[in-house]
């Protein structure tokens, strides 16, 4: 493959590996930065534009423009903030102007859900809520078709905002009780009843609307766990998720690059679409896959997103299913203590000939923020290994490990 | 932890020697990682760099583990550890930053740890390094060493242990690497040195020099140089009593029933042996406090010598001598026993006559004080020994009114409130006092700005940054607040085109500062410079004598630097009051000024180190040669009435110190 005659990529947001990705294969790049980091990118020569992705104006074609004089025709989105402005570049690029709209779908989760509904895949209910009353409402309706009489369980309802990326804001409310926990400012948001099953992701790199590489990803602990490839208990049942994921690109006409769903399966093979994102996915993935199957994923994401790609060049670039090289999992770390000052790592988790490497370190504040959404985790131990039932036992032993401590009493420090 | 001590026996968690094993397979990772980091292209050394501190972390965890680490530190540099960070590069490092790092949380201390390691082996010649010789290493080392010798002495005390940061045990581990490769002897020189360059300053606050006496002291004397065992037992006697009858009391309490049983002979060589301690080093023993209150009960007269008063001051204590025995009652003892040398100032400078400072000195006797002021004051006692807050409160004004240049700001950038301190000490003592009461007994502190009243009560204290409170005890009181009033200022000149400090400066600290003001700065964001010749001229004219037709400073002056590092770099600006010019030792012009971060021996860069002895300064000055410190000048008050022959300063003179200017400090800011 020669990447060096192919025009620039445009990379949305600053990320180093995805800079690192397009110079080991020699693609040409421009990054699209927010202004603090234009420093980093002037120090270091590297080509970019920098760009507030905040703020939406008359001005926002600028940017287009920018890119296009640097010989920029293909724009891929690295964060959720970045999205939309995929969709309306690619669209002014590739002159197709209904992109830009069908980017924005997977920027608001109850539009997105409707949109998958409407074409027929299954999804929970779900509502748009504005204020408390409208969940109190929706809890309670979920539960009386739930048929419960006091003294039940009640069943979960889960409250997402509804632009924010992957897991942010994401909250269970299983009472009444939990409702006045929220806050004002996190709506509006989407509501939906809890699916049942086994939750799992996938990583589809998707050309000219079909699926050139898909990776499903095991989540262990939501939030928590996960590993690439997927066991072979949820592997064997990959035509059935391939077949949703194909039911999803045709409901959200999707052309090119990669989009990130998550679905859930019961064990009688029923699977319900839980919510898609068109960038590049959190808990690690990327780097897990890597390891699993020894690609560079952001390599793969530019491939996908670049309509000029060839048949022969996704031959030779991606893996044949099933020749994964080893499983590769990590664990995010949360701290459990209020004020933590110490980093406690087991020896026996070092001597694990699983274990690869971490990066817990005692953080700069000892007083942890109180913890708004999965993915502000403190840290990752990753593993890797050639057997996913001792990866996934792994996952769960450690999950049980306290590895933040505290040298101080859990109380606030009076200060003098 | 499973094989902990394989190899060396039953070793608790401390000086843990981690199986060889594990050692070994973590190195081997390391490698690996250090590998990946130099094959990275330069933008995205970042993203592996954490993976190799992340290992390192792991392996500082025991004594094979940071050989290990060390047996790879050659090739840090080359892999582009450091790169864009900090300590990227060798040559720019500082060791007195080392400590603040070590102590940090975060990954900071691995990163300095990593850091050091590589220093190490640039001092060994396994690295050779562009900018940094062996020696140079070697040099930055010792200096490490001599700056931290709670880790290379550890006291293993709780404290030390909390003081210690995270990473204490990762630490010490560190300085026992370099104590083994590096050797100590060097140590008793290096600190003792360090120690009287302190001492020269008469700092009132003399905790950490105590600690690094008593460190020195645990150093074993390996090049057996005796001007070096002299000093430092010298500086031992004097915090640990320097008397004959000191060294036959083991205890306190012991001393005082020997004191009870001499004869006044006996007496008289007490006092003169602890007078010409203090003379010498400036500190002053514990036992010092109880031979001077018991002199104040039955022999009166020996006090002058007990201090080694001047004429004058013993004049003036013949003529308070009711009192001065009140004073010694009320606020001497053991604990705040250092303020003896500032008491033996006041009566010099004649204090105690004056009515207004009497009456104020009284008053903190039975003041009413805010209950955080009293848990601050009393904070600063080592043991409960009975003594009130306000003998505390009362000892401190003493230090401050006798030694108005051993004011220090501590570890708080609040040099703007001990710069007051000091000048208020010097030229308004009663309002110094006055403004103490005011805090201590209402917490609130009230000056007037341009018509209106600048307030600092509790709640507006509290709102300020925290500060560290190891300070004198009057600072303790005044800063917080002085610090609020200066921001509150600052704030309500801050849409002005011009530095704040123009207004803010005669109203924080009165009438002594001159209504001239003249800045570098064009704007007030302090992002350009202009007028630059103007500036140096103008300087001249106001402050030089050759120049400015005789008129000599009546005041302190507030000034502003720009404080560059050992390398020119700038480091931010920085508030000093020149104290006088005169001519030093050598004949050559100089400035005499009061630096209230009591540092030493610093380095700006260039060759311009500010000393203090030597070149005439008197006790807790600084000074420079004239042009160097206009060199690093950016804001200094004048009186409008005298201002001399700015055009007759020669051109060459002017252009040298912009030259100056604009190669150090001035590289950080635009030129107009």
């Amino acid at each position: 493959m020669n990447h060096a005659n192919k025009p620039p990529v445009g990379l949305l947001g600053f990320c180093i590996p995805a800079m690192e990705a397009m110079d080991s294969i020699g693609r040409p790049f421009v990054s699209v930065v927010p202004p603090e980091f234009e420093p980093y990118m002037q120090e270091n020569g590297l080509e970019y534009v920098t760009w507030d992705f905040e703020r939406v104006n008359e001005k926002s074609i600028q940017l287009a423009d920018d890119l296009r004089a640097k010989g920029v025709e293909l724009a891929i989105p690295l964060y959720e903030q970045t999205v939309e402005w995929a969709g309306a570049l690619n669209g002014e690029f590739r002159n197709d102007r209904k992109l830009f709209t069908r980017y924005l779908l997977f920027r608001d989760k109850a539009m997105m859900k409707r949109r998958a509904q409407m074409y027929g895949i299954r999804v929970g209910v779900f509502e748009e809520a504005d204020d408390r009353d409208a969940v109190r409402k929706f809890f309670k309706r979920v539960n009386t078709a739930a048929v419960k009489v006091d003294g039940d369980i009640e069943d979960p309802i889960h409250l997402k905002p509804l632009d924010a990326a992957g897991c942010k804001g994401h909250r269970m409310i299983r009472a009444l009780a939990d409702i006045d926990e929220i806050r004002d400012d996190e709506f509006p948001c989407l509501l939906e009843t809890h699916l049942q099953g086994q939750e799992f992701s996938c990583e589809v790199f998707v050309h000219n609307g079909k699926v050139r590489f898909l990776n499903i990803t095991e989540y262990v602990h939501l939030g928590h766990s996960n590993f690439v490839p997927a066991s072979p208990a949820l592997e064997e049942r990959r035509p059935l998720i391939q077949k949703a994921v194909e039911e999803l690109i045709s409901a959200f006409e999707i052309q090119y690059g990669m989009i990130h769903p998550e679905f859930f399966i019961t064990p009688d093979n029923v699977i319900s679409f839980g919510e898609v994102a068109a960038r590049v996915p959190g808990g690690h993935i990327f780097e897990l896959i890597e390891k699993a199957y020894g690609f560079n994923p952001f390599v793969a994401f530019a491939l996908a997103a670049d309509p000029s790609t060839t048949d022969a060049e996704f031959e030779e670039f991606f893996p044949k299913i099933g020749e994964h090289k080893e499983f590769a999992g990590c664990l995010m770390v949360y701290p459990r203590k209020r004020v933590v000052t110490r980093v406690d790592v087991p020896e026996r988790l070092l001597e694990d000939d699983y274990y690869e490497k971490h990066n817990l370190f005692v953080p700069a504040n000892p007083k942890v923020a109180e913890r708004e959404a999965f993915g502000d985790h403190y840290g990752t131990v990753y593993f890797r290994g050639d057997d996913c039932e001792r990866m996934r036992d792994l996952l769960r032993d450690y999950e049980e490990v306290d590895f933040y401590d505290s040298d101080t009493p859990q109380q606030e420090q009076v200060t003098a | 932890m499973t094989d902990v001590g394989t190899e060396a026996g039953q070793l608790p968690k401390t000086d843990a020697h981690a199986s060889g094993d594990l050692v070994d397979r973590l190195g081997a990772k390391l490698d690996t990682m250090l590998d990946k980091l130099g094959e990275a292209k330069p933008f995205a050394k970042s993203t592996y760099q954490t993976d190799v501190f992340q290992t390192s972390e792991l392996m500082l965890s025991s004594d094979n583990g940071i050989r290990a680490l060390y047996e790879r530190a050659h090739r840090f540099d080359d892999v582009g550890l450091f790169a864009s960070g900090a300590w990227a590069d060798a040559a720019k490092l500082q060791p007195p930053l080392v400590e603040g790092s070590l102590k940090a949380h975060g990954v900071y201390p691995i990163v300095e740890i990593l850091s050091d390691l590589r220093m190490l082996a640039i001092a060994s010649g396994k690295q050779n390094h562009p900018e940094v010789s062996a020696a140079d290493a070697t040099n930055f080392l010792q200096e490490v060493m001599a700056l931290n010798l709670q880790f290379v002495f550890p006291g293993d005390t709780e404290q030390e242990r909390i003081e210690g940061g995270p990473h204490y045990e990762s630490s010490l581990r560190l300085f026992r690497l370099l104590s083994d490769e590096l050797g100590l002897s060097f140590i008793r020189e290096y600190v003792v040195a360090e120690i009287r360059q302190i001492i020269a300053q008469r700092p009132i606050m003399t905790g950490r020099v105590r600690t690094m006496i008593r460190m020195a002291a645990r150093t074993p004397d390996s090049n057996g140089d005796d001007t070096i065992s002299g000093r430092l037992s010298e500086l031992t006697e004097a915090i640990d009593g320097p008397s004959t009858l000191c060294k036959q009391a083991t205890t306190l309490a012991e001393y005082r029933k020997l004191l009870q049983q001499c004869e006044k002979s006996t007496l008289r060589d007490e006092a003169e042996q602890f007078a010409t301690t203090v003379s010498k080093t400036g500190l002053v023993a514990p036992q010092h406090a109880i031979l001077l209150r018991y002199l104040a009960t039955k022999e009166p007269d020996i006090i002058p010598e007990a201090l080694s008063l001047d004429d004058y001051g013993a004049a003036e204590f013949e003529g308070q001598i009711e009192f001065a025995r009140q004073l010694v009652k009320a606020a001497i003892f053991p604990t705040t026993a250092q303020c003896i040398l500032g008491f033996a100032r006041v009566l010099e400078r004649g204090l105690l006559s004056r009515q207004e400072v009497s009456v104020g000195l009284e008053r903190l006797v039975d003041l009413d004080l805010q209950p955080d002021i009293r848990r601050s004051l009393l904070a600063q006692r080592s043991r409960h020994d009975g003594v009130t807050a306000n003998s505390i409160l009362l000892a401190g004004a003493l230090s401050v009114l006798g030694q108005p240049l051993g004011v220090g700001q501590g570890r708080n950038p609040t040099c703007q409130a001990a710069r007051g301190i000091s000048l208020w000490s010097q030229y308004a003592p009663a309002y110094l006092i006055e403004l103490v009461v005011s805090a201590a007994r209402d917490g609130v502190v009230e000056i007037p700005f341009e018509g209106q009243t600048v307030r600092s009560d509790k709640a507006v204290v509290e709102m300020g940054r925290s500060l560290d409170l190891n300070l004198d005890p009057v600072s303790v009181v005044l800063v917080p607040h002085l610090d609020r009033i200066y921001e509150q200022m600052m704030k309500l000149v801050a849409l002005r085109n011009e530095d704040g400090h123009k207004w803010v400066n005669p109203a924080l600290y009165g009438r002594w500062v001159a209504r001239g003001f003249s800045s570098v700065f064009a704007d007030v964001a302090l992002t350009t410079i202009s007028g630059y010749e103007d500036f140096v001229r103008r300087f001249f004219a106001t402050h030089h004598p050759s120049f400015n037709e005789g008129h000599s400073l009546m005041y302190p002056n507030p000034v502003g630097l720009c404080i560059t590092n050992g390398h020119g770099d700038y480091l931010g600006p920085h508030a000093v009051s020149l104290q006088r010019v005169s001519e030093g030792p050598d004949g050559k012009l100089r400035i005499y000024f009061f630096n209230p971060n009591n540092e030493g021996r610093q380095d700006w860069g260039h060759d311009v180190k500010p000393s203090i002895a030597d070149n005439g300064e008197l006790e807790g000055e600084s000074s420079l040669p004239f042009n160097q410190f206009v060199s690093r000048l950016y804001a200094f008050h004048y009186n409008p009435y005298e201002v001399g022959d700015a055009y007759a300063v020669p051109d060459a003179v002017v252009n040298e110190i912009q030259k100056e200017a604009s190669d150090t400090w001035g590289r950080a800011f635009q030129w107009m």
